[in-house]
C-alpha cells in the first residue's frame, strides 16, 4: 500500500536527466534538516483497518433525542454511492469550467435548492459550517453599509454566539443589545435554539427602521419544508447549517454552511459563486463566476478570506433533496414535528413542565421533575441520549423521522421511575 | 445546441403550491409556508442525473491534476471505508465523552504526530481550512498583543503570497506591508529590514514558497522578527515538501497552519470541504480555540473549556472531524516513512522541470521543491491560457495559471508523488507538443479545447448577465 | 471651460462649476478588460489625493480607483451599479464614475494635461 509509484530504476534515470547523484541533493536548501520522525511504524492497509476499527468501536451509538445544532435525519443510499465517484470526490475547485461541469452544475442545483427553501434570490456554492456562515453575514452586513454594531436576539444557538464573537473581536464589531443607526444588521435564529417558531416579521421591521439589514440563521434545514420561507417575512440575508440534508452528524463535522441574500446584495457574497454561460460554441455551460470578489483576486481589499465551500457535502445535500424531492422532503419535517409532539405530551403527563410559549418545530424545552444529570444519566442505562442539559432544570430535547415509537416508548419509561 | 437538463427538469409537475391542509400539524397557518417548488424525481432519475454530471468532471482518478500549491496527490480509498465506519460517522456531536473516547482518542493522537511533524509545542484541529487556520493564527497574534499592551497595527506579507495571506490581514483589521521578493525569490534582507519596525505584529511566510522554492534567507528573517518582537507566522500550504526534512519550529516559526486536504491526502471533493491544524509554540497555546483535546490519562480523553484566554472558537463544533480521520489514518499508514513522500515529491517536481526546461522560461534559476513555476511569454501574450485550454484536448488537467502574480505567463507546476514516470514524461511530451503547436498554428491553439464537450465559455457573459439559479416558471 | 487632466493611475478630471467629474481613461479600460462590476463610494465620503476611492472588477481582476485630488463626494454615477460596461463603451462620457467638490484645486496642477498623459501612455 504504497501510493508512490515511482520504482528505484525509474529514479535512476530521473536523478540522472536532473543532473544530480541522490534524492538527498535536493534538499540542500532545507535548513536546518530535522532528525527522524517519532512516528509509529508503517501499517499496511489490513493493519490500518484493523487499528482504526478498534477505535471506532470505543465509541458507543446511542438512540437520539438531541439536536442543538446537529440532527439525525436518515440519509438515502443513494447519496454515498454518488459522492464516493471518483470524479466528483477527487476533483478540485473548478477553475477550468470546461472539465468541471459536473461540480459545476451541482452547485448551481444546491444554489437554485438553497433559494427555493429560502426563498431569497440568490446563494453562494457553500460555506464551512452554519456558524461561520452566521460571521461571514455579519462581515457582509458592516463593510456594505460601514457601521460597526449587531444586535443577536436572545435565541441564537450559543455555539454559533462563541463563533460569532470570536470573529466581531477580530473585525472590532460590537455585539450589542441595542437596534440603532450604528446597527449594521439584525440576527434572529428560525426556529430558535430552543426550538421556538416566532414570527419575525416585527424583528424585521424594526431593523428596517434602522437602516440596518435583518438576517435569518437556519440550524434545522429540514423546517423550511413546511415554515414559511424567511425571505417572506422580509429577510436581506439567510444563513445556516445544511447538515440535516443527508449529511453524517460525524461528531460535528464536516458541515455545510449556507448564505442567500436578496439580489442587491449579491456583489458582496462571500465565496465561490457558479453562473450559466454559453461556450463559443453555442453550448449552455457553467463556470465560477464575480471571481474578481475572492481572496486569490482582491487579496487585501477582499472582505472575507473564504476559500474552500464544502463541495462535496453541497452535492451531498443537493443529492438528498433530489431524492426526497417535495413530496419526501415535507414527509421528514412532518414526522419529525410529530414524534417531538408526541414525546412532548407524554412528558407533560409524567411531571415534564413545557417552556415553550411558542409553537416549536421538532425541538422543544422543558423543565425537569428531577434534575437534568439524573434525567440524562437513567436515559443513557438504555443507550438513549435524552437531550441536552441547558442548566437551571431545562432540558432540550429533540426527535426526528428517525424516532420510532418504540423510542419514544422506552424514553418515556425510563424517565418515569 | 447542447442545453442543460437540470435536476428541476425532470418535474414535470413543479406547481409547488402545497395546500396547507396537506401539512395537517397544528400550526398557525401565517408560520407556514403555502408553496414548496420542489421537483419530485425517482430513484432511478437522480442516479443517471449525478452519474451523468460525475463524467462531465475531471478528477485524481482519471489523470494528473498538476496544480501548484494544491497537492493533487492520491486520495487512499481505504479512507473513505473509515470514514464510514459507523461508531464515527453516526456520533453526534453533543455525546457525552464516555461514549465518545475513540474519537477523542484519534483527535488527540493526530494531534500528536502532527505536533512531531512540525516540532510545534500545541495544536488546535478546530479551523474548517487553511485560510480559516490563517484567520484564526492572526486573531490569537491580535490577542497576545493586547494582553501585552503593545498596539501592533502591521502584517508583513511577500509578493508571491496566496492571496488569502492579506485577505486574512484585512479581515483582522491589520495593514497588509508587501515586501518585493528578489531574482532568487526570496525575501531580500534589506528590504526586510526596512519594513520591521514595531508595529510589526505577524510575518507571514509560505515556505517553501507558491514559486517552489525553499526561502533561503529564514534563519535570518526569523531572528530578526524575534529580536523585534514580531510573530513568525508559517503558511504550510506548501509541507508535502518538508516531511521529515524540515520541521517549522525548528526554522524559527511561531505558528504553522497545516492543510489536511493538500499534504494529509484528504479528498478535495470538488472544492471541500477541507481540514486544518494550526500548531504554536506554547506561548500562544493558551490563545487556542476551545475545548481542547486533552489526555487525562492513559485510557481517558477529554474536552477542556477552561482555557480563559482563548479567543473562543471558530467551528460550531470541533472541526471537520470527517477529515481528521482520514488524515490520521493517512499518516499511520505512512508512518515513520513520511519523509519519502516529500522526497518523492521533490524528485517528481524537479524531473518534470528538468523535462520542460527548454521549452518555457523558468524564472528562477534554482533547484525546485516539490513544485515549479515556468512562464510561457516566450510564447506570446494570453500563452499560458491557450495552453492550458489545449492541454484538455489531450485528456489532461492543466497546471495553475497566472499565479504567482509575480511571473508573466505563469504556469504553477506540482506533480506531487503518487505520479509515475511515464505519467510525468507523458505530460511533459504533451506540453512540448502544445508549445511547437502555438508557434506553428496560433489561431487553431487560441481557439481550444475543441475535443471537450464544451468550447471556451464565455465569462463576461456569466458576469454580465447573471444566471445564478433555477427559476420556476410559474409565480411563486 | 477647464481643460482634462489625467494621474498616473489613468484617471481623469474635468472641472465643471468648481465640481470636479471623475472617471478612467480609454486606455485603463482596455486594460482592464470587460468590466462586471464597479464598488462606488458614497455621496459625502471624503478622499485624500491618491486614497482608494472605488473598485472596478472585470472577469480575472479587481482594480482601485484612486481620488486625482483632495475632495468630497457629491455624486456617484448610480447607473455602472447595473450596467458597468458603460465604463468599457464611453470611459469619458456615460461611463463616468463620481462627482467631486474639491477642496483644493492647486492640486490640479500636479496632474497631466491631455498631450502629456498621451506620451506618458506612449501613444505618439
Amino acid at each position: 500500500m504504497d501510493y508512490v509509484p515511482i520504482t528505484s530504476k525509474d529514479q535512476k534515470e530521473m536523478l540522472a536527466k536532473i543532473g544530480i547523484n541522490s534524492i538527498d541533493d535536493l534538499v540542500d536548501d532545507v535548513k536546518p534538516r530535522c532528525g527522524e520522525l517519532n512516528l509509529p511504524s508503517p501499517m499496511s492497509e489490513m493493519e490500518l483497518v484493523q487499528h482504526v476499527t478498534a477505535l471506532s468501536e470505543k465509541n458507543k451509538i446511542p438512540r437520539y433525542f438531541v439536536g442543538g445544532g446537529s440532527y439525525n435525519h436518515y440519509s438515502p443510499a443513494v447519496i454515498g454511492h454518488m459522492v464516493l465517484r471518483g470524479e466528483f470526490l477527487t476533483a478540485y475547485t473548478p477553475y477550468q469550467p470546461e472539465v468541471s461541469q459536473g461540480t459545476l452544475q451541482s452547485i448551481y442545483e444546491f444554489q437554485s435548492y438553497i433559494c427555493l427553501l429560502t426563498g431569497m434570490d440568490v446563494s453562494n456554492a457553500s460555506l464551512y459550517d452554519g456558524a461561520s456562515a452566521l460571521a461571514e453575514a455579519v462581515l457582509l452586513s458592516s463593510s456594505h453599509l460601514r457601521r460597526n454594531r449587531v444586535f443577536v436576539s436572545k435565541g441564537l444557538n450559543p455555539k454559533y454566539l462563541q463563533v460569532l464573537k470570536t470573529y466581531c473581536e477580530g473585525a472590532e464589531i460590537e455585539i450589542s443589545d441595542k437596534i440603532d443607526e450604528e446597527t449594521a444588521c439584525v440576527i434572529a435564529q428560525y426556529p430558535d435554539f430552543f426550538g421556538n417558531i416566532e414570527d419575525l416579521q416585527t424583528l424585521a421591521d424594526e431593523a428596517k427602521k434602522a437602516g440596518a439589514l435583518f438576517v435569518t440563521c437556519i440550524t434545522e434545514l429540514t423546517s423550511l419544508a413546511i415554515l414559511k420561507p424567511p425571505a417572506n417575512f422580509g429577510s436581506d440575508i439567510v444563513v445556516g447549517e445544511g447538515q440535516s440534508l443527508g449529511i453524517p452528524m460525524s461528531y460535528g463535522g464536516p458541515y455545510l454552511g449556507f448564505i442567500a441574500v436578496k439580489q442587491d446584495l449579491l456583489k458582496k457574497l462571500p465565496g465561490r459563486i457558479a453562473g450559466l454561460t454559453t461556450d463559443d460554441r453555442g453550448n449552455e455551460g457553467f463556470v465560477l463566476t464575480f471571481r474578481a470578489r475572492e481572496q486569490d483576486i482582491r487579496r487585501e481589499r477582499a472582505t472575507s478570506n473564504i476559500t474552500t465551500n464544502q463541495a462535496l457535502l453541497a452535492l451531498s445535500a443537493t443529492i438528498y433533496l433530489a431524492a426526497m424531492g417535495r413530496d419526501g422532503l415535507i414527509d421528514v419535517a412532518k414526522a419529525s414535528y410529530k414524534q417531538a409532539h408526541i414525546l412532548h405530551e407524554k412528558l407533560k403527563e409524567v411531571g415534564f413542565e413545557p417552556l415553550n410559549d411558542k409553537p416549536f418545530y421538532n425541538e422543544f424545552v422543558v423543565k425537569t421533575p428531577k434534575p437534568p444529570e439524573e434525567i440524562l444519566s437513567s436515559l443513557l442505562k438504555k443507550n438513549i441520549l435524552g437531550g441536552i442539559n441547558l442548566g437551571e432544570n431545562k432540558l432540550l430535547v429533540c426527535c426526528t423521522e428517525n424516532n420510532s415509537a418504540q423510542d419514544i416508548e422506552d424514553y418515556v419509561s425510563a424517565v418515569n421511575g | 445546441m447542447d442545453k442543460m437538463k437540470l435536476i428541476f427538469d425532470y418535474d414535470d409537475n413543479i406547481t409547488g403550491h402545497v395546500p396547507s391542509e396537506s401539512i395537517d400539524l397544528d400550526l398557525p397557518k401565517h408560520l407556514m409556508r403555502s408553496d414548496l417548488p420542489l421537483p419530485n424525481v425517482n430513484e432511478v432519475d437522480v442516479v443517471r442525473h449525478y452519474t451523468d454530471l460525475s463524467r462531465k468532471n475531471f478528477g485524481i482518478d482519471i489523470g494528473i491534476y498538476p496544480l501548484g500549491s494544491c497537492t493533487m496527490k492520491y486520495n487512499p480509498k481505504v479512507n473513505e471505508n473509515l470514514a464510514r465506519l459507523k461508531g464515527f460517522s453516526q456520533l453526534h456531536p453533543m455525546v457525552p465523552a464516555s461514549f465518545s473516547q475513540g474519537t477523542l482518542e484519534l483527535i488527540w493522537k493526530l494531534q500528536q504526530h502532527l505536533k512531531e511533524i512540525t516540532g510545534m509545542d500545541e495544536i488546535t484541529l478546530q479551523p474548517a481550512a487553511g485560510s480559516q487556520c490563517e484567520l484564526l493564527g492572526l486573531m490569537m497574534a491580535k490577542k497576545y498583543f493586547k494582553d501585552k499592551n503593545e498596539e501592533r497595527k502591521k502584517v508583513i506579507i511577500p509578493d508571491y503570497s496566496h492571496g488569502t495571506n492579506p485577505a486574512t490581514s484585512s479581515m483582522c483589521k491589520f495593514q497588509t506591508v508587501t515586501v518585493q521578493s528578489d531574482t532568487r525569490g526570496n525575501i531580500p534582507l534589506n528590504k526586510f529590514r526596512e519594513v520591521l519596525d514595531s508595529d510589526v505584529a505577524v510575518v507571514m511566510i509560505t515556505n517553501p514558497n507558491t514559486l517552489g522554492l525553499f526561502e533561503e534567507n529564514l534563519s535570518e528573517i526569523s531572528d530578526l522578527a524575534r529580536s523585534n518582537g514580531t510573530l513568525l507566522y508559517c503558511d504550510g500550504a506548501n509541507m508535502n515538501a518538508l516531511l521529515g526534512i524540515g520541521k517549522p519550529e525548528e526554522q524559527g516559526f511561531d505558528m504553522v497552519h497545516l492543510n489536511l486536504h493538500k499534504t494529509f491526502s484528504t479528498p478535495h471533493g470538488g472544492g471541500g470541504p477541507g481540514g486544518g491544524a494550526l500548531c504554536v509554540r506554547s506561548f500562544l497555546a493558551d490563545y487556542l480555540p476551545v475545548p481542547r483535546i486533552v489526555k487525562e490519562s492513559d485510557e481517558k480523553f477529554s474536552m477542556d473549556y477552561d482555557k480563559k484566554k482563548s479567543v473562543g472558537k471558530v467551528h460550531s463544533f470541533y472541526g471537520n472531524f470527517g477529515m481528521l480521520l482520514r488524515a490520521y489514518s493517512y499518516i499511520m499508514s505512512w508512518g515513520s516513512n513520511i519523509s519519502r513522500v516529500s522526497k518523492n515529491a521533490l524528485l517528481n517536481a524537479n524531473y518534470l522541470q528538468s523535462l520542460l526546461s527548454d521549452v518555457f522560461e523558468q524564472p528562477y534559476n534554482r533547484k525546485c521543491a516539490h513544485e515549479f513555476v515556468l512562464s510561457s511569454k516566450n510564447l506570446g501574450a494570453k500563452s499560458a491560457m491557450n495552453i492550458a485550454k489545449r492541454i484538455m484536448d489531450y485528456g489532461l488537467h492543466p497546471p495553475t495559471i497566472y499565479f504567482p502574480l509575480i511571473v508573466e505567463e505563469a504556469l504553477m507546476i506540482e506533480p506531487t508523488e503518487t505520479e509515475s514516470k511515464e505519467s510525468l514524461d507523458n505530460f511533459a511530451s504533451v506540453l512540448k507538443k502544445i508549445s511547437a503547436e502555438l508557434v506553428k498554428d496560433p489561431d487553431f491553439i487560441k481557439k481550444s479545447p475543441h475535443t471537450t464537450k464544451l468550447g471556451r465559455l464565455d465569462e463576461v457573459k456569466a458576469a454580465r448577465e447573471p444566471n445564478l439559479r433555477w427559476l420556476p416558471k410559474f409565480k411563486v | 471651460m477647464s481643460e482634462i487632466q489625467f494621474t498616473k493611475e489613468h484617471e481623469w478630471i474635468l472641472m465643471k462649476d468648481n465640481i470636479g467629474l471623475v472617471g478612467i481613461t480609454d486606455f485603463a479600460q482596455k486594460q482592464l478588460g470587460d468590466i462586471v462590476s464597479v464598488e462606488l463610494p458614497s455621496v459625502g465620503n471624503e478622499f485624500k489625493q491618491n486614497d482608494a476611492m472605488a473598485i472596478i472588477d472585470s472577469v480575472k481582476a479587481s482594480s482601485d480607483i484612486y481620488c486625482p485630488i483632495d475632495g468630497k463626494v457629491v455624486a456617484v454615477n448610480e447607473e455602472l451599479l447595473q450596467s458597468p460596461e458603460l465604463i468599457n463603451k464611453s470611459p469619458f462620457d456615460s461611463g463616468w464614475i463620481v462627482k467631486l467638490e474639491p477642496s483644493d484645486t492647486s492640486q490640479l496642477e500636479n496632474l497631466m494635461a491631455e498631450e502629456e498623459y498621451k506620451k506618458f501612455v506612449g501613444e505618439d
